[in-house]
């Protein structure tokens, strides 16, 4: 089970997330502030594999991705 | 009472070149990070993209789609790298999620050719959602597969 608040905190929080958009794996996000992701809290809340290339940064969530990014989607509104 | 799984016969989602999953131009599906599987590398025609195995469709986006099996197996086939940024477009839905398929039933339409002149490698990986790389058998790596025809075993 992944949790979706535990993911925002794990990118810095609602402010620090830019974008974010499911794959059919993986949350690809981006973010203001790259030093503000902290993997191991998103491995913590589900994340399979966090994967970083500055500002960009996928989350590894599996096959729920779309799920969990709607679930994000609401928190962030 | 035997309670090991069954061997479950993956089957080739698209014709192609069987390739290892560590040449998939992804690092997350090169490393195994979602499972381990194998990689098609499609014939440039256009195809219909069938279901690996038998199951209900658990997930299905024009790109990518799972297959679930009643022992809550899943089977991820992934048209393309970065085909997520096409939003759709050259993918045609041929089935709806949820629907209970067969293994070699039509799920997606789509033209390998376009996804590599758009910029994008057309390669389909095949994943054994979660599993163990011990329990994968990639048929043969190198061979050139029919649509439908064996591809991997999951024990």
């Amino acid at each position: 089970m992944i949790d979706a608040k535990a993911i925002v905190a794990g990118l810095g929080g609602a402010e620090n997330i830019v974008e974010i958009e499911p794959c059919a794996t993986r949350l690809r996000t981006e973010v203001r502030d790259a030093s503000k992701v902290d993997e191991a809290a998103l491995k913590r809340a589900g994340a399979i594999a966090v994967m970083h290339t500055g500002v960009a940064v996928q989350v590894i969530v599996g096959p729920e991705a779309d799920t969990v990014a709607s679930d994000i989607d609401e928190l962030l509104e | 009472m035997n309670l090991a799984p069954s061997t479950l016969a993956v089957l080739a989602p698209v014709p192609g070149r069987v390739m290892p999953m560590t040449d998939v131009p992804d690092p997350v599906f090169a490393g195994s990070v979602v499972g381990p599987g194998a990689a098609l590398d499609p014939r440039r025609l256009r195809q219909q993209v069938v279901a690996p195995i038998a199951g209900r469709i658990g997930k299905l986006h024009p790109h990518a789609f799972v297959v679930v099996t009643p022992d809550g197996r899943g089977v991820l086939v992934h048209l393309g790298i970065d085909t997520v940024e096409l939003k759709g477009a050259g993918f045609t839905l041929l089935a709806v999620e949820g629907d209970e398929v067969e293994a070699g039933s039509p799920i997606i339409d789509w033209d390998p050719a376009v996804i590599e002149a758009g910029g994008r490698s057309p390669v389909c990986p095949v994943v054994a959602l979660g599993a163990s790389a011990d329990d994968i058998r990639v048929v043969a790596y190198g061979g050139d597969l029919a649509v439908g025809a064996a591809l991997f075993t999951w024990s």
